[in-house]
């Protein structure tokens, strides 16, 4: 009602309209410029810096670089880092899939799998450390695992390897991502007509051939995009790894934040533009399989 | 599926499986949030029943050498930090898939661009953020730097959402208001905005409660001053104590409350609604 | 008052509308027919300015508003669909346009209310003034959506397929209410339709669009007996249309020959109105009668259109011949399938279009081209 002195000049007018759209975009556009692609750019380019002990000089040099792939310490995070991405992803497919199949395929009352899905979903209610912490009295050396396995009499002495080593920080990433990876494969599976199955039992094929020839193509898109969740969420991942390995085991993220706490500008940097890449190629593979905007 | 009971069968109850293998941990926290204090530590056996640890976290236990969570000051902070996110994320969101209303050049530039925001890992971006504000001498704070990160973080999410309601969206009613002489301005405060509310509410949902629980970015940006992640990451290094498991199942049904809110809202407006548009609907075309 | 010059526009290298010019009297019906995909919606929202055309201008009351916005414009646009505002009772949905207008908003609530109660009226929902718009039927939504517009009082009203998603009963009383809405307020309406009955029975003027092009413009009854063009005359689907050629006087299709006025030399079609041709016994009809035209074919089927029946007839190319017979002039009759029937009508009924689809009229003057 206030702004219809505006409306006096139609050509003008006019004007604004038929570039609304772009007025509408300059604010997020701008937002994500700057906070978003400049601290990014500004990671680049300080991985360049001269590091000494207590601060960084703009002189270029690839000192910083050199020193990573010379360190035992950084580029076995590095390899530590992929090893465990590789692991948590094969899991969380492992377990994911079969629930995504009984949730997206075998139960065909919408309600049950609405019930389901939000069952999956309520753990995201509580706060990501707070769920990261309460795996520390599920795998201690007196914790729920061992006091039930031992009751049931499967063991005789408490398994000591579960807390503090990387197994935990396996188990604890899989429960905490899997969800990621569930939500998906349901999505697609659910939308499998089910005349399509029909079809191919009358034309005889064994479940385990239906399965292997139109259900899991299918699903693959689910899986593509769930693989996507996964992997950026582990790679960039430390705070799982710190408290459920007592700081044992240092995944880059973990090397990040202990480098910029003793002022190590420039290595952290160098790691951060590690981590870039390696994020970048696998997502970059993985979209190859699945057109992101489509499935979204 | 008759042939494929055994499947079926099998699938059921991995499925069970998989929901305890989810909920285990929260149980046992839930159960270990009732151990006795101060003196009982975050493990089994429960050596007496009590609700200690809660009194502990809401500041009416008395003194022991277990310091308590700063949840006063950083449960504020979190909840304004929140707060703010949601405001600005939900408005970015609204206006950037108004935008993708109309079909422009770079859209899909755009697009990727405002999603990188949500692909990029925190750690990264925080990182960046902290290197840009060490290089040009800005203070880091909860509300200036990680605050901006949390906008870039949760704004492609709100976007998202509105994006899939503009989708649905009859752009008719927008084109009939303003051949009835009302300014574009005006069509979308009393026509566009109402119709899209419920999308909105679930944008401002979402945007909050990634802001609440984020921190990875405030780590790097937040400064001195601690969120309640920071308060409990915080925690980590040193020995854990059952106040924390309290604290966790606090703030779990702080967020069933938030939901509750949320679904009552909905229902409301969903109810508005339906009351307008069902009924009677004889010859409708 | 308003005025279209040589509007054209294309969607992906399409052309949706292309050299359209007319201009809309004060005061004036004006009926526009089209089939579906001939371009009419598009039209309408370019007079509208929900889009904006490629070339052309279009002036309303002497100013050129072909960039102007569509709030600006004051021009009324009644949606196919009505798009009723889903969150807003009936009252709600009529007052909008008072209270949100852009300039003169009217902020006394006596006055809402009153315009209101009166356009409720005239539109005949006096009752319902506090439903919800889901509340109400398909043509009680129409008339909202017709209210909604009415009352903000616009120079010209556009009417996007008004009658389109009614049932046969409303839609009739519609027709009436509709002209008598529009004398009341003395607004000019641009009344889009692909239904022929409607256009020319509602329009003081109608304009028949084909592909996106204005093929004739005239008055109905005008239009009715002797359309520009045989386009024209399909898109009336009143008439049946024989192609062939003209030889010495006669006309020459498939097995047939019939006798053509001596103006048409070069006739390429041949059409007579359905309802201008009688059916009787083989045999009856005076072959040597000069006036009168016939000749023979079999009956295929009947089809009942309340006040009316369409007989269809086969020709011995296979083509379908109509005649249309009015049930206040005679009972129908039932004919057997296959049966064979005399067809027969004045030679002073029949029009003749040159090859290229124009009239050929008496004076030997073309009056319109394709």
């Amino acid at each position: 009602m206030t702004l219809n002195s505006n409306d006096r000049n139609a050509d003008q007018r006019s004007y604004f309209e038929r570039f609304s759209h772009y007025y509408l975009l300059v604010p997020g556009v701008t937002w994500m410029a700057l906070f978003l692609i400049v601290p990014l750019l500004m990671m680049v380019y300080v991985s360049f810096w001269t590091q000494t002990t207590f601060a960084i000089h703009s002189e270029l040099t690839t000192k910083s670089w050199v020193t990573f792939f010379s360190s035992e310490t950084y580029f076995g995070a590095l390899l530590r880092t992929i090893r465990i991405w590789l692991t948590v992803l094969f899991f969380t497919f492992l377990l994911g899939y079969p629930v995504a199949l009984y949730i997206g395929l075998f139960v065909r009352s919408k309600t049950i799998q609405t019930v389901l899905l939000v069952a999956c979903v309520i753990p995201f209610w509580t706060s990501f450390l707070i769920r990261v912490l309460a795996w520390r009295p599920m795998l201690g050396k007196e914790g729920a695992v061992n006091l039930v396995l031992q009751k049931l009499g499967i063991i005789s002495q408490p398994i000591e390897v579960l807390l503090f080593t990387e197994l935990a920080v396996v188990i604890g990433m899989v429960q905490i991502y899997v969800v990621f990876m569930v939500g998906p494969i349901a999505f697609m599976l659910s939308r499998i007509d089910g005349s399509l199955l029909e079809a191919a039992r009358d034309i005889g094929a064994k479940p385990f051939t239906t399965f292997r020839k139109i259900i899991f193509p299918l699903s693959l898109p689910g899986v593509t995009v769930g693989a996507i969740f996964v992997s950026v969420m582990v790679l960039g991942e430390f705070a799982t790894a710190s408290a459920l390995s007592g700081r044992k085991v240092n995944m880059l993220g973990n090397i990040i934040v202990t480098q910029v706490g003793s002022l190590k500008w420039a290595f952290a940097a160098v790691i951060g533009v590690v981590l870039t890449i390696v994020i970048a190629i696998i997502i970059t593979a993985l979209l190859r399989l699945v057109n992101l905007r489509e499935e979204l | 599926m008759h042939h494929l009971v055994k499947a079926r069968w099998a699938l059921a109850a991995f499925t069970a499986l998989f929901l305890i293998f989810l909920y285990g941990p929260f149980v046992v926290m839930g159960i270990l949030s009732f151990q006795q204090g101060p003196e009982g530590g975050p493990q089994f056996p429960i050596i007496e029943w009590s609700t200690y640890w809660y009194e502990h976290v809401v500041g009416i236990a008395p003194a022991s050498r277990i310091a308590p969570l700063p949840v006063g000051e950083a449960l504020i902070r979190s909840l304004t930090l929140a707060f703010a996110t949601m405001i600005v994320s939900t408005i970015l969101g609204t206006m950037t898939a108004q935008a993708f209303r109309t079909k422009f050049k770079g859209s899909g530039f755009v697009f990727y661009l405002v999603v990188l925001g949500m692909m990029v890992p925190g750690v990264l971006l925080g990182l960046g953020m902290s290197l840009v504000a060490h290089q040009f001498g800005i203070d880091r704070n909860w509300w200036s730097t990680a605050f901006v990160l949390h906008v870039v973080y949760t704004f492609p999410f709100a976007f998202l959402v509105m994006l899939a309601i503009f989708n649905r969206f009859d752009s008719s009613v927008e084109e009939a208001s303003l051949a009835l002489g009302v300014s574009p301005r005006r069509t979308f405060q009393k026509v566009t905005f109402p119709i899209i509310f419920p999308g909105i509410l679930s944008a401002m949902l979402f945007a909050f409660t990634l802001s609440y629980d984020e921190f990875p970015r405030t780590l790097f940006t937040g400064g001195s001053e601690v969120t309640m992640p920071l308060a409990i990451y915080g925690t980590f290094s040193v020995e854990i104590h059952p106040n924390l498991f309290a604290f966790g199942v606090l703030t779990t049904l702080f967020s069933f409350a938030l939901l509750s809110v949320y679904a009552i809202l909905m229902g409301l407006s969903a109810r508005r609604l339906s009351v307008r548009s069902t009924g009677i609907q004889e010859d409708a075309a | 008052m308003l005025e279209l010059v040589d509007f054209g526009k294309s969607y992906d290298g399409v052309n949706a509308i292309q050299n359209v010019s007319f201009n809309v009297n004060e005061d004036e019906y004006l009926t526009l027919l089209g089939p579906s995909g001939s371009g009419k919606t598009v039209l309408l929202r370019l007079i509208a300015g929900l889009d904006r055309p490629d070339t052309g201008r279009i002036i309303l009351n002497g100013q050129d508003i072909t960039t102007m916005p569509t709030h600006l414009r004051g021009i009324g646009f009644v949606q196919q669909k009505y798009a009723l505002f889903p969150h807003m009772s009936v009252r709600q949905n009529i007052s909008f346009g008072l209270i949100n207008h852009h300039s003169s908003p009217i902020r006394d609530e006596k006055k809402v209310n009153y315009l209101c109660d009166e356009m409720l009226d005239i539109v005949g929902l006096s009752g319902l003034a506090d439903r919800g718009v889901g509340q109400i039927s398909g043509g009680q939504k129409q008339r909202v959506s017709l209210a909604r517009t009415l009352v903000t009082k616009p120079k010209l009203c556009l009417l996007d397929e008004p009658l389109g998603a009614l049932d046969a009963n409303l839609r009739e009383r519609m027709t009436v209410e509709l002209r008598d809405i529009r004398t009341t307020l003395g607004v000019s309406f641009i009344h889009v339709t692909g239904n022929e009955d409607e256009a020319l029975g509602m329009g003081d003027r109608m304009i028949v669009l084909d592909k996106g092009c204005v093929i004739q413009i005239e008055e109905p009854n005008k239009l009715f007996a002797m359309p520009a063009s045989v386009k024209v005359a399909r898109h009336v689907n009143s008439y049946n249309i024989l192609s062939g050629s003209t030889e010495n006087n006669s006309f020459v299709f498939a097995d047939y020959k019939l006798p053509m006025a001596a103006y048409a030399k070069s006739a390429a079609f041949y059409v007579v109105g359905i309802d201008k041709v009688t059916i009787e016994k083989v045999g009856s009809v005076k072959r040597k009668a000069k006036d009168i035209t016939s000749f023979e074919a079999k009956f295929v089927d009947a089809e009942f259109m309340g006040s009316r029946v369409v007989y269809q007839f086969e020709l011995a190319d296979g083509q379908i011949f109509e005649v249309e017979r009015h049930l206040s002039r005679e009972t129908p009759v039932d004919y057997k399938a296959g049966e064979v029937r005399c067809l027969s009508w004045k030679a002073a009924d029949v029009l003749a279009f040159a090859s290229d689809g124009g009239l050929i009229n008496e004076n030997a003057k073309i009056r319109g081209t394709v």
